[in-house]
């Protein structure tokens, strides 16, 4: 059972991570600065409960709102731009944040260990939940409670004026700008919110892994982040968590018992899956007969 | 007397200089091939990387079987990575919509994988050597020296670009594949294939990669799997600095990375290094969207 | 459309849970082990090669009648491996799937950065109740960047110790080129392994060693242009070279120095890079390349191992030679604490071959005894080899003066 729990995890910190690029591609931007986001939440969090010892949940916070921040100020200049201008622009962001860590030391001695992060050697013992007796199924249930307030948070969005409004920038940006939306605000916040989320998926990356290093956090991480909500379709939150669940829960753990045959066809899969799937799993036409099939239930009861 | 500044003489600048400005043309080719398929399509095909390398390991792989001269080899490459290219076109372009620009996108960096793993697996992801041209020759004016084999490098990125410019600006196809990315409709109304087109300007971009990844695992001796990653995002940011759709531009990115890693590294060292060409073409992104000759507007 | 991507998914789905949830039927008393590694990507052959040669170490001891049980019984060794692609979360969710199952002992992983994060989940210390940690020993052959061991005490390690093996290296050229006095350090500084050695090991034993280190260059693990940092050396004038690099930028390093014609008196290189892949890349450039090396095929006993792991379609080498040694030390622990091996003894085997492993002083390597260190990490027997017409040649062997 620990190995499904440990999978559940996974599942959840990438469904974080996929849902901080989601809501920026609701706007129409592909940010490949997501990993860089990541990076900043789980040094901070990690700090903040190795070092300073606090408990993960304001650490966590404190990461996610340094990443939201920072994602803020870096959005006015990078949202000048659009399309691949912007991700080629996020990209670079990106990189430079993860070297930015593989150039930080701040270490501290206690206990005749020294902690803290080491530039290109790690950030190693960030080990708040086996110290504080979590059990895998605890852990579990602490990532599903952030991914479910996540994916809660952006349904109602998603269903209320704002989501309407980024859509709106993502459709036709002349159309939104000519009934008065600020596209620069709102391109801001999404970004702004993308970041947070992102910063709080890396916080419990940073926990969940015990030790982080700036290679876990380039440009494939990046790609992981924006594939998982084109994979899985943009007209609904669930479409993102269908993507991680394939990707990692099928392409990675599931088809274990090909082989050597596992990791080339990773590539292939993806291939396959926009080929026939060039909206993402859940399109258009899903979400259409999922809402007539919803509508005929409540008509019969 | 000798003028140090930041403690380098002026003539470790220059020599900087020149070094990466000679190794930033295997950027600059990789970046045409960008240019080429984004200015053609609007899309971009992240997988280009991968097959400019695999077209080169495709000759190492026959270069085992058969010994091979150099330049046999790289020719082998070149025909190979357009072959991988019209691959990628078919998987990746073809049969998705032309709407879901992020779908191509997506399947691009699969297929970089595929490709990737593929060449791991058949070399246990090994280096394995390549053959270079010009290997041992150092041209040497007092402290001052050239590789020769990155000259020979250079040269031939030169050329191929010049043949390229040839044959988009003084050939009936290049007429289409202009015609193509300026008025889809109207050359489609005119006759020509779009398909067509499409899929010849990825066979070219494949042919001229595959002559990059000859020339990068020329200038490095060694081919890895290692190279693909950066390769690609080099290349990349070689063809968005130049202003995607412009080959000149698409040049002048690949040489100007070159000489800026370089510089940087002298100055503050190769940790530092990639940190500040990315903020640099972060600011330069944002500040100056239309790329170093402007013209841009159009693929916004 | 969407009827056969469903279909194909269930379908796949479903094989996958057959694929994992089957078990061979056991006629026999088995005690199993699970190996992982990575099988992908760049780092592929350390994890074929792992594999190939723990196969050989199994079959070895199955075919001389397998272990003796605690209830007197005997068993065979059965064995697993698993692909981590070279992935801290891929490593983490294999090690949990291994702790999940009846396997006793895990062995692995190939990469220091899914060492470090594994022996993070781990208990730290065995008498801790409150540390939920995972309780499951693992014993590694590859991840060789120093220290990591003392993360936990279910961790141990039969990797070179090369603090120890450089501390003496130096010592040895020393006295045995008397004339070189200054030595110039290069190290790839993004990897985790390469970058330890040259600040914690070679940089401070070649002083040590009453040498002076006259500068030192970095590269970057994917790095393809050298011209600077060789310059850089070149500059320096030294007597000879320290590079503590992989094989990839070692092989870029070596091309370029010959380019620029730097020559010095001696190289020394990275312990990693003692294996095929630099050999494969550049045996030119590299002749004469001094590096020490747990493993040589020098004895019987190794050469044995070679020519098996050769057959098993990978290569013994420093790294994946340790692996034969894993498996004879867990064998060999298996019957000294008498393990039971059975489907409820599964916790209380594991318990107790950790503490077994504990316990041990020595063991039995393939070239030499074996120390076991308190913090479960080894000092082993090793040779000096160097790159001598397109092999690794052994030079000195430092045990046997």
């Amino acid at each position: 059972m620990d190995f499904i729990w440990g999978l559940v995890q996974i599942l959840g910190v990438h469904t974080i991570i996929g849902l901080s690029a989601y809501v920026i591609l609701l706007t129409g931007q592909v940010s490949m600065a997501q990993a860089g986001f990541c990076a900043i939440g789980a040094y901070i969090a990690g700090m903040l409960t190795v070092l300073a010892e606090w408990h993960i949940i304001p650490g966590m916070l404190v990461g996610g709102l340094a990443a939201g921040a920072l994602a803020c100020v870096v959005g006015f200049p990078a949202l000048r731009v659009k399309g691949l201008m912007f991700t080629v622009a996020t990209l670079a962001f990106g990189e430079f944040v993860r070297l930015f860590w593989f150039n930080f030391d701040y270490q501290i001695s206690r206990g005749g260990f020294e902690i803290g992060p080491l530039g290109g050697e790690g950030f190693r013992q960030i080990r708040f939940f086996p110290e504080n007796g979590w059990s895998t199924l605890e852990v579990a249930i602490f990532v599903w409670v952030w991914v479910i307030l996540i994916m809660a948070i952006l349904w109602w969005m998603d269903r209320s004026r704002i989501g309407a409004v980024l859509r709106a920038v993502g459709e036709d940006e002349l159309a939104a700008q000519s009934v008065g939306i600020n596209l620069t605000a709102v391109k801001v916040t999404a970004f702004t919110i993308g970041g947070f989320i992102a910063g709080l998926g890396g916080g419990i990356y940073a926990h969940y892994t015990t030790h982080v290093e700036h290679l876990n956090f380039g440009v494939l991480l990046a790609t992981f982040a924006i594939a998982y909500p084109i994979l899985g379709g943009l007209r609904t939150v669930v479409g993102t968590l269908l993507a991680v669940l394939f990707i990692q829960g099928v392409l990675v753990e599931g088809l274990r018992f090909l082989g050597d045959l596992r990791n080339i066809l990773f590539g292939a899969f993806i291939v396959l899956a926009m080929n026939l799937r060039p909206a993402g799993f859940i399109d258009a036409r899903v979400t259409r007969a999922l809402g007539r099939l919803f509508r005929a239930e409540r008509g019969g009861a | 007397m000798e003028i140090e500044i930041f403690g380098w003489t002026l003539l470790d600048y220059f020599q900087t200089i020149v070094d990466g400005v000679l190794y930033g043309a295997t950027y600059a080719i990789i970046g045409i091939g960008f240019t080429l398929i984004f200015g053609v399509m609007d899309k971009l095909n992240l997988a280009y990387a991968a097959t400019a390398l695999a077209g080169a390991y495709f000759s190492w792989g026959v270069g085992t079987q058969i010994p091979l001269p150099a330049p046999v080899a790289y020719v082998i490459s070149s025909i190979a990575a357009g072959g991988f290219g019209y691959l990628v076109y078919l998987c990746n372009f073809r049969y998705i919509p032309s709407g879901a620009p992020l779908a191509s996108l997506l399947a691009t960096v699969g297929m970089l994988l595929f490709l990737e793993e593929l060449i791991v697996h058949s070399t246990q992801g090994m280096p394995q050597p390549y053959p270079a041209l010009f290997d041992d020759v150092m041209l040497e004016w007092g402290d001052f020296g050239m590789r020769g084999d990155l000259l020979f490098v250079f040269c031939l990125c030169v050329l191929a670009t010049v043949f390229l410019l040839y044959v988009l600006y003084r050939t009936k196809l290049g007429m289409a594949t202009r015609a193509v990315a300026q008025q889809p409709v109207a050359a489609q109304l005119c006759g020509m294939s779009v398909q067509g087109t499409n899929s010849t300007t990825f066979v070219i971009a494949g042919a001229i990669g595959g002559i990059a990844g000859a020339m990068i695992g020329a200038s490095v001796g060694i081919l890895s799997p290692l190279l693909t990653v950066p390769v690609t995002v080099k290349g990349l940011i070689a063809a968005v600095i130049g202003g995607l759709g412009s080959i000149p531009g698409a040049i002048v990115g690949g040489l100007l990375i070159g000489a800026f890693e370089n510089t940087f590294q002298l100055l503050r060292s190769v940790t530092e290094r990639d940190m500040y060409v990315m903020l640099l073409l972060f600011a330069f992104l944002a500040f100056r969207p239309g790329g170093i000759f402007g013209t841009a507007s159009r693929h916004e | 459309m969407k009827k056969q991507t469903l279909s194909l998914l269930s379908a796949v789905a479903v094989a996958a849970l057959l694929g994992t949830g089957a078990t061979p039927a056991a006629a026999e008393r088995t005690a199993k082990i699970a190996g992982f590694g990575a099988k992908s990507g760049v780092v592929r052959s350390f994890g074929v090669n792992t594999e190939a040669v723990m196969q050989a170490a199994v079959e070895h001891i199955n075919s001389q009648g397998g272990v003796k049980l605690g209830d007197g019984s005997m068993a065979m060794l059965e064995m697993s491996f698993d692909d981590d692609r070279c992935n801290a979360e891929e490593g983490i969710s294999v090690l949990r799937k291994i702790a999940s199952s009846d396997a006793l002992v895990a062995v692995g992983p190939t990469c220091s950065n899914v060492a470090e994060p594994l022996f993070g989940i781990l208990q730290r210390s065995v008498d801790d109740a409150g540390d939920s940690g995972l309780r499951i020993p693992i014993f590694t052959d590859t991840a060789i960047k120093g220290g990591l061991a003392k993360i936990s005490e279910w961790a141990f390690r039969n990797v070179p110790n090369e603090t120890e093996m450089y501390r003496t290296l130096f010592l040895w050229v020393k006295e045995n080129y008397p004339d070189l006095q200054t030595v110039y350090g290069g190290v790839e500084e993004d990897f985790a392994h390469s970058r330890f050695t040259w600040y914690n090991v070679m940089d401070t034993r070649a002083q040590e060693a009453g040498f002076e280190v006259v500068g030192f260059s970095k590269w970057l693990l994917a790095d393809t242009n050298f011209t600077q940092q060789v310059r850089e050396m070149k500059k320096a004038k030294p007597d000879f070279v320290a590079l503590s690099s992989h094989p990839f930028t070692l092989c870029g390093i070596l091309k370029e120095m010959n380019r620029q014609r730097v020559r010095p008196k001696l190289m020394i290189g990275l312990t990693s890079s003692s294996s095929m892949e630099t050999l494969q890349g550049c045996s030119k450039a590299a002749e004469g390349i001094i590096i020490p090396s747990s493993f040589a095929p020098v004895t019987d006993a190794a050469k044995m191992v070679a020519k098996l792991a050769d057959e098993k379609g990978g290569s013994a080498d420093l790294h994946s030679a340790a692996a034969w040694e894993i498996v004879e030390v867990i064998a060999q622990v298996m019957e000294s604490e008498g393990v039971m091996a059975t489907e409820d003894s599964v916790q209380e085997d594991r318990r107790k071959i950790r503490d077994g492993l504990a316990k041990l002083e020595t063991t039995n390597g393939l070239i030499g005894t074996i120390m076991r260190e308190g913090d479960g990490e080894a000092t082993k027997p090793y040779l000096y080899v160097h790159a001598q017409d397109g092999e690794w040649a052994v030079l000195h062997d430092p045990g046997a003066s």
